[in-house]
Formats: structure tokens, sequence, C-alpha cells
């Protein structure tokens, strides 16, 4: 395994928590109540106009011709380009992913020869009114000649048909590695437990579609895009490598962002025209999405299926585990992910999860298909993986006649620090214990009781469980450690006023995370200074501190240790003055409750606010060669990848007549080190729990034959709604990280990670009675219908002798 | 209504007890009257085709869609948005329920939920947590898993928070 060696930048201060594990209320909540947020729809540049795109009706046709006079001459239309116009300027984006095995492609701006998936984006129009826009896009004469279109993964990887001509064998991507005798384990295995689980299609759906707004200054070359990234930095990196704006005047601005979940944490093609486009009409250009669109051309996501066995011995331990994925990744990579995350991720990332297995091997592939391109989504990969694991758990716990409490304990690491098969070392943890706090939580023998009595009612209820264990925090040392060389790290920036009140900026954008809070809580903490008397900026603008990306659960972790660090530059300003002011030593010196105070001596101390003022204004306050600046950017990366850990329980009841799965109730373990704020933790819990439910039962873009996208408004794509949703009881655990400000470990994806196994294990628990076990989502009604009348074929685990 | 869609009709609207006056599309949606003729942005828009409840607004005390109404089927009417909602400069009750209940996240979705709760608990004081669920499925949320917006919902109508008090016409035009 590759670490990284460790740096300065990766030492966080130590701080006595006073806000930090305080339920503190939100400050970005009064303007959200009140109407008052601005969300990009909400910015109205003056003089602005608006674009609005033609996207492709059919999965896959070659362009045989296409005539934009009539649209350029609608009313109201002030510029209109098809994909040639666009590639004068840019001949797309071109996607890939930094491991052995991974076939590049180039995404256009706009299709030029052959649109590869309903969606694409054919041509653009700008407007006086978005009303116009669209009426123009109406006008639009071209033809086209349809090609077959490829839209089953299985059969791209056998090669039937070419969905993108830039990938002929329809792979993407394809590697492998093995760790450990695997062979040997399975050859003298007492048994082996294996199937096939198939994670559906999805979209993140953020409630708030995607949206760029751009306006360009000739006189000064001055570009400033408004989007709602995730990775604004990253955009500009972009604009000025694709389209050769100078760096220097390029300026992205997130505004109030309604959700991301990944899905803003692509480079999307209408975030480059945006720029192009301001700067042909020179006037301010606005796009907002509309939903249709963001289901047809936001990343889709999640769609995979995992092939994963266990080789057990007598005793039912785990001695080798195999993985192989295959994603559906559409029609291109989509930068900067690509097609690759999903399945690289779900055989890299979570083949052994909580179990001490001591061998293990994975191959993943991804291949094109004439469909949306996957990116990333809560979870990317660890949730198809999970998936896969956990339902195998279960499986194997029927197959060696234990519960499913009982088979994990049994296979539990049981001491830290481990090594896995792979070589990553996982620091701590509470694996074990959670299996045991979960376990009292529902009360097993208590449910085993309920379900046994309901199902002389001819009433069925299941249980289900999932582990996970979560890589937070995206680090550098994260990315190495899995094989991966990419560089990550943020700035955080404080800056002390003259009455003692804190101003935060951090390098990260905020998708609704309550980042704006937590960061004060770490600032307050580490500058003695009261929670309410700081206020923190996100990603605002990229023209304050530096950002990797709010992904891969790290804002706590990352952004949490810069500001704690820079916070810790000042307070070491403010300590220096107030020993002065006090005479007493530095060591000696305390800053908690807006005080500093001499230790040992209460009474001797003054307020930070008066250190504040005095440094300002009073240069005799000053020790010697005093530098009186109150000011500081530092850098944050870890310097090991972390991981928090957890569980869910899950209790269902089905409903024969409907084939309806109601969700009883959740139970959650969650154990992500130092909780900084418990609500926002239970809300990234709950939340990303009942999307998990959605991508188990409610939700899946479906595809016909023809690659004809059927899912194209909220009543065909449902996302779960309140009478759906079930109550919660959250436990949390508290193994603080080594290596990060204050112990944080991220956490933002756990619940959508872990949920779906919990779902599925939960229905095949209630189908008991039925003998048949599922492995596919979604759990739609007609499937479990099916399954409840004796019309579902597998019927019983895949249980083989070696 | 006879005019073909980009025909121009003039419409009176009271938003929030001011009256909006102005020639519009007969087509234009009340929603988009209000966020771009009212400038009242805090009416968000999910999904432009009637599923999310994001967009809702109360029409004469009744919770509607904006986005599926057109601005000159509300001519002459009365409409309360979010904006309607906090007393002076402070978060009325309903709001501070969902501040405290951490109710929102991203906030997107809140308008909705904030008008939709508020017409339930002017109608009905003290609803149960079924009838909370009842009225208020119809708006989706992706980031809270709704736990929370039914504890406010809860919270606010056992504090006897409804913001009863409807506001009055102020004649006056703006437009
Ligand atoms: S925007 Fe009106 S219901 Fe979604
Ligand atoms: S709070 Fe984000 S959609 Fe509801």
């Amino acid at each position: 395994m590759k670490t990284v060696e460790k740096h300065q930048h990766m030492d966080t201060p130590e701080i006595a928590a006073r806000s930090v594990g305080a339920r503190v209320l939100r400050s970005e909540d009064p303007r959200l109540l009140s109407g008052r947020g601005q969300f990009i729809a909400d910015i109205e540049l003056p003089g602005q106009l608006h674009v609005a795109f033609v996207r492709s009706p059919v999965a896959h046709a070659r362009i045989t011709h296409i005539d934009l006079s009539a649209v350029r001459d609608a009313e109201g239309v002030h510029l209109a380009w098809s994909g040639a116009d666009a590639a004068q300027f840019c001949e797309g984006l071109v996607g890939e992913f930094a491991v052995e095995g991974c076939n590049p492609t180039t995404m256009p701006l706009l299709a030029t020869d052959e649109v590869l998936y309903v969606g694409e984006p054919i041509a653009v129009v700008v407007a006086e009114t978005r009303y116009a826009a669209e009426d123009a896009c109406e006008l639009l004469d071209w033809d086209f000649e349809e090609l077959p279109a490829v839209v089953n993964a299985d059969a791209a990887a056998a090669g039937v048909g070419v969905a993108n001509p830039q990938l002929p064998d329809n792979f993407g991507l394809r590697g492998g590695a093995s760790f450990g005798d695997v062979a040997g384990a399975f050859e003298q295995a007492h048994q082996i437990v294996e199937g096939r689980f198939y994670t559906c299609r999805v979209s993140a759906a953020p409630m708030e579609t995607r949206g760029v707004i751009a306006d360009y200054e000739w006189a000064s070359k001055s570009l400033r895009v408004w989007s709602n990234t995730q990775m604004p930095h990253f955009l500009r990196y972009m604009l000025t490598a694709y389209l050769g704006f100078p760096e220097q005047n390029v300026e992205v601005i997130t505004p109030d962002t309604g959700g991301g979940f990944g899905q803003k944490a692509h480079v999307y093609p209408e975030e480059m025209l945006l720029p192009l486009l301001a700067r042909e009409v020179d006037r301010p250009v606005k796009w907002i999405e509309d939903r249709r669109e963001n289901l047809m051309a936001g990343a889709h996501a999640h769609e995979q299926y995992v092939d994963i066995a266990y080789a057990l011995d007598a005793t039912g331990k785990i001695t080798a585990v195999r993985t192989h994925a295959l994603g559906d990744g559409g029609a291109y990579h989509a930068p900067p992910w690509s097609m690759a995350v999903e399945p690289w991720c779900a055989v890299v990332m979570t083949p052994t999860g909580l179990y001490d297995a001591p061998a293990a091997e994975y191959t993943y592939a991804a291949v094109a298909t004439n469909k949306t391109p996957v990116g990333a989504y809560r979870g990317v990969g660890y949730m198809a993986g999970t998936f896969a694991r956990e339902c195998l758990a279960d499986e194997a716990a029927r197959a060696t006649g234990m519960s499913p409490f009982e088979f994990r304990r049994h296979n539990v690491v049981p001491e830290f620090p481990w090594t896995n098969p792979q070589g990553i070392v996982y620091d701590e943890g509470s694996w074990r214990e959670s299996i045991d706090v979960l376990e009292s939580m529902v009360d097993y023998p208590a449910f085993l009781q309920r379900q046994a009595e309901l199902r002389a009612q001819g009433r069925y209820i299941g249980l289900g469980l999932s582990f996970f264990v979560e890589s937070s925090g995206e680090s550098t040392a994260g990315s190495q450690e899995h094989g991966l060389g990419d560089v990550y790290h943020d700035t955080a920036t404080v800056r002390l006023s003259p009455n003692g009140t804190a101003h935060v900026t951090i390098g990260l954008s905020a998708q609704g995370q309550g980042l704006a809070t937590t960061m004060a809580q770490m600032a307050a903490d580490t500058l003695g200074v009261r929670v309410e008397d700081v206020i923190v900026e996100t990603a605002r603008s990229t023209s304050h501190a530096y950002g990797s990306g709010t992904i891969g659960s790290r804002g706590a972790v990352i952004a949490g240790g810069a500001v704690s660090r820079a916070a810790g530059v000042v307070r070491e300003k403010i300590r220096a003055v107030a020993a002065n002011l006090l005479e007493a030593a530095v060591d000696d010196v305390d800053l908690v409750d807006g005080n500093a105070s001499v230790k040992g001596a209460p009474d001797t101390s003054i307020s930070i606010a008066e250190v504040a003022t005095a440094i300002y204004f009073d240069m005799s306050s000053w020790p010697e060669d005093f530098d009186p600046v109150l000011e500081a950017t530092q850098a944050y990366d870890t310097a090991r990848a972390m991981f928090s850990n957890g569980a869910h329980a899950m209790v269902v009841e089905l409903d024969p007549e409907t084939g309806f799965v109601r969700f009883e109730k959740v139970f959650s373990v969650e154990d992500c080190g130092t909780v900084i704020n418990p609500n926002i933790v239970e809300g990234q819990i709950r939340g990303g729990v009942v999307q998990g439910i959605g991508a188990s039962v409610f939700e899946e873009l479906a595809y016909d034959e023809s690659g004809q996208l059927l899912t194209t408004t909220f009543l065909d794509y449902g996302i779960p709604t309140m009478d759906v949703s079930p109550p919660f009881e959250i436990h949390h655990i508290e193994t603080p990280s080594k290596h990060s400000a204050s112990g944080v470990k991220g956490m933002g994806e756990s619940g959508l990670i872990a949920a779906p196994a919990a779902v599925l294990n939960a229905v095949n628990d209630a189908l008991t009675p039925f003998g048949v076990v599922l492995r596919e989502l979604p759990l739609s009604p007609e499937k479990i219908r099916a399954a409840m009348s004796g019309a579902t074929e597998s019927a019983a685990p895949q249980v083989v002798a070696p | 209504m006879s005019a073909t869609p980009q025909e121009r009709l003039e419409v009176s609207i009271s938003i929030n007890g001011r009256r909006y006056k102005a020639p519009v599309e007969a087509r234009k949606t009340l929603a988009d009257f209000i966020r771009e003729d009212a400038h009242l942005t805090g009416t968000k828009l999910g999904c432009e085709h009637g599923v999310c409840g994001s967009c809702t607004v109360l029409i004469d005390d009744a919770p509607a869609r904006s986005c599926l109404t057109l601005a000159a089927q509300a001519d002459g009417h009365r409409v309360r948005t979010v904006e309607s909602l906090t007393e002076g400069q402070e978060l009325n009750g309903l709001q501070r329920a969902f501040r405290e209940q951490h109710g929102l996240q991203c906030g997107f979705c809140t308008a909705g939920f904030l008008m939709t709760a508020t017409a339930l608990l002017e109608e009905n004081p003290t609803p149960t947590r079924d009838d909370i669920v009842e009225t208020v499925s119809g708006s989706l949320c992706r980031c809270t898993g709704y736990q929370t917006i039914i504890a406010a919902i809860e919270q606010a109508a056992a504090e006897g928070a409804a913001d009863t008090q409807k506001h009055d016409e102020q004649e006056g035009d703006v437009l």
C-alpha cells in the first residue's frame, strides 16, 4: 500500500470542545426559512438573456442534417448554436479514470455527428426570455438516421453493438487484482455462498436542478460564472484549461444550493457552454435546468451488477471473498469521475467491510451503453458494493444456520489496527460494538416472536441489517491508499476583528449540509470565542479559500481541519498578547468562553474582545517583535485514510395484495468519531437512509428496448414521500480519529451506502416463508407480489459445495 | 380563456397584502409572476409539473401549486407566499419550529412545506400526526427524510403557533 509522507498541513491543534458536540441551531436557517435565501434561479443580472437546449429524443442516431436558420430568425432569439459551432471553441470534455485499463472518451459540448443518449444536447438557443428560447427550440430543423441502441450492460460487454464509436468494444474500463491465496481458499472451502446483485439506475434528483449563469466583460477579459456546483475551484480550472479564459480573470460563484448529493460534482457541457455564449452575445446568460432535463441529462447513478462469493470454512468463517462488478456506464465517461467510479469503487473499497477476510480478489468493468452517463451520487460505488456484501452476509447467515447478528459477530475484525488483504489499514472503529448495540436496539428476540405471531395471522414482517465502513474525509492519503493518485487539500482563512469576532472562509461550497454552522463551531472552540461570534462563508467565490470539492464525505474533516489550523494560528497571536497584558507566560494562557485566563488563576483574565481591540489599536499591548496580523490562511489534508462505521436495521412489512413494502422503523448506529453537531449528523443519516429506501423500492430510471427513457417527470420517477418514510432511532458511538482535528470523521454518505442492503435483507427476511430470495433492485410491487404468489424463480439461496 | 399563449393580459394580484399589476403573457405561470414580476423569489420551482410542491402558495388561504396556476387565473385573488410568514423581522412560530427541529437542510423545498403547513394549521390548529402526514405528503424533500418536518409541524401546533393573522389588503399599485 502506498502512503503519503507526513506534511506540516496534516497536523491540527488540540482544542477543548465547548460548542463541538452541541446541538447548535443552524445559522443558515433564518434566511432559508423566510424566503431570503439566494439560489441560482433567484439571481437576476441586468440585461441577462436566457438559454434553452434542444436535446436528443432518441438513444442512438447519426445526425444527417441540421439547420438553425428558423431558430435564429425566431422572435427574441440572439444566438443559436449546433455542435459544429461549439466545437470551434472546445472539442469536448475528456473523461477518464487514472487506473490501469481505462479507455478515455471525449464528450462534445453539443453532439456533432452522432447522438448517443436521450437527452444529449444537440443545439442551444439564447433568447430574451426562457419562454422565447423554448419556443425557438421547437423550430430546429434536423434529420437523423437511427442506429441500433445498446441498452444492456451484459450485451454491451458481449460486444453486441457499439454504443459509442470511441469505445469499439464498449469497454470504458477493465481491470482487477488479487490479494492472498484466493484460489486455495475457494478450493478448500467448506461451502461457498454467492450471488449476483443489481443496483438499478437512479438519479440523485436534488430538489434544485442544475443551473449556470455566465457574465463576460470583454474590456477586462473577466469572466464570472455562477454555478450550483460542488466543485467551484475545479470548474474554474476547467474553464481555464478547456476554454482558455485567463485564470486570474475567472471567478466561480456558488450561491445557496438546493442539494447536490454528487450530481453537482461534475463538470457538465452546459457549464462550459454558458461562458462561451456570454462572450459571444456580450450579455449575461442564464440557464436553469428543468426537471425533465435533470432526469435525462443530470448524471445518472448506481447502475451495476455485482457478483460476489464468500468461501466459508466449517465454522462459517469467511476465508476469501471474490467480487466482480460490471457497471452500465452510459454513453460517455462523465468528467471528472468517469463510468469507472461505480464498479471500481464497489470492488476496491468495499469487499471486506467489517469482516476479517484474509484473502480478496476482484475484477471490475464498465461498459458504454446508449444511456445518460453515470456519475457520482452519494455513496458512489460504496452503495452497490455494500449492498452485495451485506446481502450476501445475510445469505451466508442462513446457509450456516446463524442469526444475521451471529454471523457478523463471528466474522467481524477482532482488533485494531487492522490491515485488509489489499493492505489498507484501518486505525480504529467500533465494528464489533456496533453489532451488539444494534442487536439490543432492535430487541431481536422480541422481534422474532412478533414476526412468528404475525406470520401465523398471514402478515409478513422482516428485519434487515446492513453494516458499513465508510471511507471518509476524501484525502490524498485515502486516494493513494486505494491505488489512485489524486491530490486533495483545502484552505480556510480566519480573521479576528477588533471586537473579538471571527470571520471564516472555507473553500468548500455547501449544498444544505450546514457547513457554515459546523465550521463556526470548530472555529469558535479553537479561538475560545462564542459560536455566535463567528461568521462562516462557504466557498461563495473562488476568490476566497481554496477547496478540492464538497465530495467524499470530506466537508467536516477537511474544511474542519483547515479552519482549526487557521484559527490555531490566530489563537497563538491572542495568547501572546494576552500573556503580555496579564503578565503571565504564554503557555499558561488558556482561551475559553470568550476569555483569556491564566491557568490555575482563573481570576486573572481578560476578554478576547479586549485583547483583539488592543492588538488593533494599542501598540503598547504588543509583545516584542509582534506582527499584528490577526488573519491566517492554512491548508489541511489528512495524514491517513480514515473510516467511519455503523449500521442500519430496518423493519418492513410486505403487503401480499398490493406488493407494497411498508417501512415500519429504522434503527441506526453511527460512529463518525467526534460529533460536531448531533442535529446535523442525524439529519444526514435520515436523509441518506430515505434516499436509500428510494433507490431500493421507489426509484428507477427506466429505459425501453430502444433506449427511450421512460421516467422524465416526478410522476414516473417517484422519490420517497412523507407517508412512506419511517421513523428513526439513532445511536451515536464516538471513536475519534487520531488524525483529524478534534477526532472528527466524515459521514455524509453512509445512510445511502448502507440502507439498500438493509431494505433487501428485510424484504428477503419477510419472504422466508415463500422460499424466495431477491437480489435485484428496485423491489417493485410487481416483484414482491410475484415473490409472494410463488411466481418467482430464484427459490433458494445459491449455496454450492466447492 | 380565449387568448393565445403569447397574448398579453392585464392582471392584478394581491401578493402578501400588496397589489401587483402587470401585463403578462396569457401562458405565464403564477410562479413566474411571483418570482419575476413581483420579485419574490422565496417560492421555488422544483419540477414545474405539479408534483414536488415546492412552489406552493396560498390563494385565498388555500394551498395551490403556483407552477400549475396561470398568473391570469389568480387575477383579482389574494396570494400569500413564504415572505409573508415572518412576524416583523422575526421568524414566526412555525418557522422557529422548523429551525429547532432541523426540519430543513438545503431549504429548497421549505417554502412549500411552510405554506402547506400554514394552511393546515389555520384550518385545524390541533392536527394529529396522521393529519399532518396526510396533508403534507404531497410535497417532496430530498434532504431531510421528513421526520423532522413532521416534528416541526407538531411543535408549531403544540405551541399554537399558526400564523393565523392573515394580511390585510393594502391597496396601492406596485408595478
Ligand atoms: S414546482 Fe410546482 S409542484 Fe413542483
Ligand atoms: S431541505 Fe433540501 S429538499 Fe428539503
